[in-house]
């Protein structure tokens, strides 16, 4: 009987009626299910590494590997100058953002019809599915840091205080991958064509990034347009807090931020859009 | 009008079938057809034909503290309100309130991963049901307990036995507290003793006040729990009230969804039907109209027949097919022993059943119409619905009730019997 004192406030607690506006986002309602989205990151992660011989250490294998090929190819047999730095630890300072990008997008895309059963079955905000796709893979970033950390060692290279602003990337960086995750995950529920071009799309993506070479390899009058890409704000940030390089392109992240805002924006305007068919479509 | 619960202003929902773009996987497909249509727009006005009101019009309060039944026939618009007011799915039109925490359970174990062990699925599963972390933690024992699977819960759920599988996520879902319960009839599947707990279930959420939309095509259970039943039909209201009032009206409706199958089975050449079935009366031995006998019972089923053309060696089939539409028994012309050579024209058959020994649920009629050999079908019938009572044998005591005879045999030697005897108080 204790449940009719709870609902004598006499306000409905869901209103069931057809969306008309684009901009009615309705975004208090993530933040009331935020648990559930600790469940959903905590699922993805336990999940990930289940049955597998090596485990976790798949999260710095596959980084390192890329920074050994990247190392020899590049740095050793092209000679790409790396802004000073010793290239292994260049490398891999890029790669740790990028490998965490790429995992995010690919999973966000892939997240919502991934999610059929639970999107046809029960109601929650379903931005909450590419939100925990893109967040579960921040923990392989975790592992990688730490073989920086090592790498940074053995190459005796300290840190300056703009490691302070390291947690502003990785905003950046998760906001990068939820932005064009909305947009690709919304689109996959209706065209499945977006499965098959995410991961060409990411394969692209890198050598649009610097992640094998520095953004002072780009001639000087392609710098802007090649600055709209989000990542090469975030992999400069990267550069410039962990391992202190000099002169970083405060333009190119300026524009990469505005460029995010705008893509998450809209992404999110076109998945609250979607998101009322999806029951019905997926 | 400070206890409502649910309250429902013209709901309707629009899906688009056919040439739409719902049917579209890829940007091609799309692509294809917008080019075609491009081409074809004169002749053919778009829109109309394909779409499809799934419901149209609804308006219902529901109190808080009912307990509401949905029914209706398969593509009556039942399962798109459950989605409607459980939100999955928007309406095209319309307005809705809901006051209180609603739960709803399409499925049980939604979000069940495979791969996590029984303990976090637990926590996953009532996450995405709608419990608060605190509230699983206080629950999981009850939890554990409810679905007996204490040893197995730190194994990954794809090595559980579907039965252990199934205990467990209801478990979980019978562990919401909602204050507004939703629930599909995909609960109502499953072995009798998973029913049982779900009507339990059901029951206890009554007796805490709350209000329960239940949708089901199993008349019984709906009789059972509900008091108050909405009938749909073809995406409207077709009737709302009592529950005794309303299940009536769907069963009569029931009855003249006419089944004409005349050749659903290989080897009738004509394509018009040489019998039907025009009508299906129940009464009782003495004769008089009945929709429910005692265990026990003899019924007597009159069929009334047409065969314009007339029809050589049929062979009439009454079975009684329970609401969960396991067929129980068969009465056959042909294989009681009785032949008719031929009939013409329109006339009556009647079969008096042997005294009822089928459990205390609800059945309905089905006539079929074949040939001796039962190679040919002439025609299919889905017919009335009736209950057979019994106080105590329900469905846990299987499908009929027939005494057996039970005896000590005196030549074998039974040691337990004698030496306890001595022992036994006077």
């Amino acid at each position: 009987m204790e449940l009719t004192a709870e609902i004598t406030s006499r306000k409905p607690s869901a209103i069931i009626q057809p969306r008309k506006g684009l901009f009615q986002l309705n975004l208090r309602d993530v933040w009331n299910y935020r648990e559930l989205l600790y469940f959903l990151v905590w699922r993805d992660v336990k999940v990930r590494y289940k049955q597998t011989a090596i485990g976790a250490a798949w999260a710095i294998f596959q980084p390192l590997i890329t920074m050994v090929i990247f190392t020899l190819l590049f740095g050793k047999f092209a000679k790409f100058p790396s802004d000073g730095i010793p290239y292994p630890v260049f490398a891999f300072v890029a790669l740790l953002p990028w490998t965490y990008f790429a995992q995010a997008l690919s999973q966000s895309s892939s997240s919502v019809v991934g999610s059929s059963n639970l999107v046809t079955k029960i109601y929650f905000p379903r931005l909450l599915i590419p939100l925990a796709a893109s967040v579960a893979p921040l923990v392989d970033l975790f592992f990688s840091l730490l073989v920086l950390v090592g790498l940074m060692f053995w190459f005796r290279i300290t840190p300056s205080l703009g490691l302070l602003a390291l947690p502003l990337f990785l905003v950046l960086a998760i906001l990068t991958a939820l932005s064009v995750g909305l947009w690709s995950s919304a689109l996959n529920v209706r065209y499945r064509d977006v499965g098959h071009t995410i991961p060409f799309l990411i394969q692209v993506w890198m050598y649009a990034s610097p992640v094998a070479y520095p953004v002072s390899m780009v001639p000087e009058r392609w710098r802007l347009l090649y600055s709209l890409n989000p990542m090469v704000g975030v992999i400069e940030g990267f550069r410039w807090a962990l391992i202190g390089k000099r002169s970083p392109d405060f333009m190119a992240m300026a524009i990469s931020l505005v460029m995010v805002m705008v893509i998450l924006f809209g992404g999110i305007v076109y998945f609250k859009k979607m998101e009322r068919s999806f029951a019905d479509v997926i | 009008m400070n206890d409502i619960a649910i309250r429902m202003e013209n709901i309707s929902k629009q899906y688009n079938i056919g040439a739409s773009h719902y049917r579209h996987n890829t940007l091609r497909d799309q692509l294809m057809d917008s080019l075609k249509s491009a081409f074809r727009r004169k002749e053919q006005s778009c829109s109309g034909e394909n779409n499809f009101w799934a419901l149209k019009d609804v308006s219902f309060e529901i109190k808080q503290g009912e307990i509401v039944g949905i029914i209706g026939h398969n593509g009556a618009g039942k399962s798109t309100l459950l989605k409607i007011l459980s939100r999955i799915t928007e309406p095209t039109d319309g307005l809705g309130e809901i006051y209180g925490r609603v739960g709803s359970l399409l499925e049980v174990g939604t979000g069940f991963h495979p791969e996590l062990t029984g303990r976090e699925n637990i926590y996953l599963n009532g996450a995405i049901i709608g419990m608060r972390k605190e509230e699983i933690n206080r629950c999981f024992d009850a939890i554990v307990d409810f679905a007996e699977i204490d040893t197995f819960i730190d194994m990954p759920v794809k090595r559980y036995s579907s039965g252990m599988y199934v205990r467990l996520a209801f478990a979980v879902s019978a562990h919401l507290k909602p204050e507004i319960l939703l629930v599909d009839e995909v609960l109502s599947v499953g072995d009798l003793r998973f029913q049982r707990k779900c009507m339990n279930y059901a029951e206890e959420l009554r007796k805490s006040g709350a209000t329960v939309v239940f949708v089901s095509h199993n008349m019984f259970s709906i009789k059972s729990i509900c008091n108050r039943v909405i009938y749909l039909s073809g995406g409207r209201i077709q009737a709302d009230g009592l529950t005794q009032e309303v299940i009536p009206l769907f069963e009569k409706e029931s009855r003249t969804g006419y089944n004409k199958h005349p050749q659903a089975v290989a080897g009738s050449g004509s394509s018009e039907p040489s019998i039907h079935i025009t009508g299906m009366e129940l009464l009782d031995e003495s004769g008089v109209n009945r929709a429910v006998f005692n265990f026990g019972e003899r019924m007597r089923v009159r069929l009334s027949y047409s065969a314009p053309q007339g029809i050589r060696d049929p062979n009439f089939v009454v079975a009684l097919i329970r609401s969960d539409n396991v067929a129980c028994c068969n009465y056959s012309t042909h294989l009681d022993g009785y032949s008719i050579p031929s009939l013409c024209g329109d006339g009556t058959i009647e079969v008096l059943t042997p005294p009822l020994k089928i459990v205390s649920e609800s059945y309905s009629i089905h006539v079929i119409v074949w040939d001796k050999s039962f190679q040919q079908m002439y025609c299919f019938h889905k017919g009335i619905s009736f209950h057979v009572q019994h106080h105590l044998y329900s469905t846990h005591f299987g499908v009929f009730h027939e005494e057996g005879e039970w005896v000590i045999p005196d030549g074998v030697v039974n040691s337990r019997s004698t030496d306890c005897s001595g022992g036994l108080p006077q």
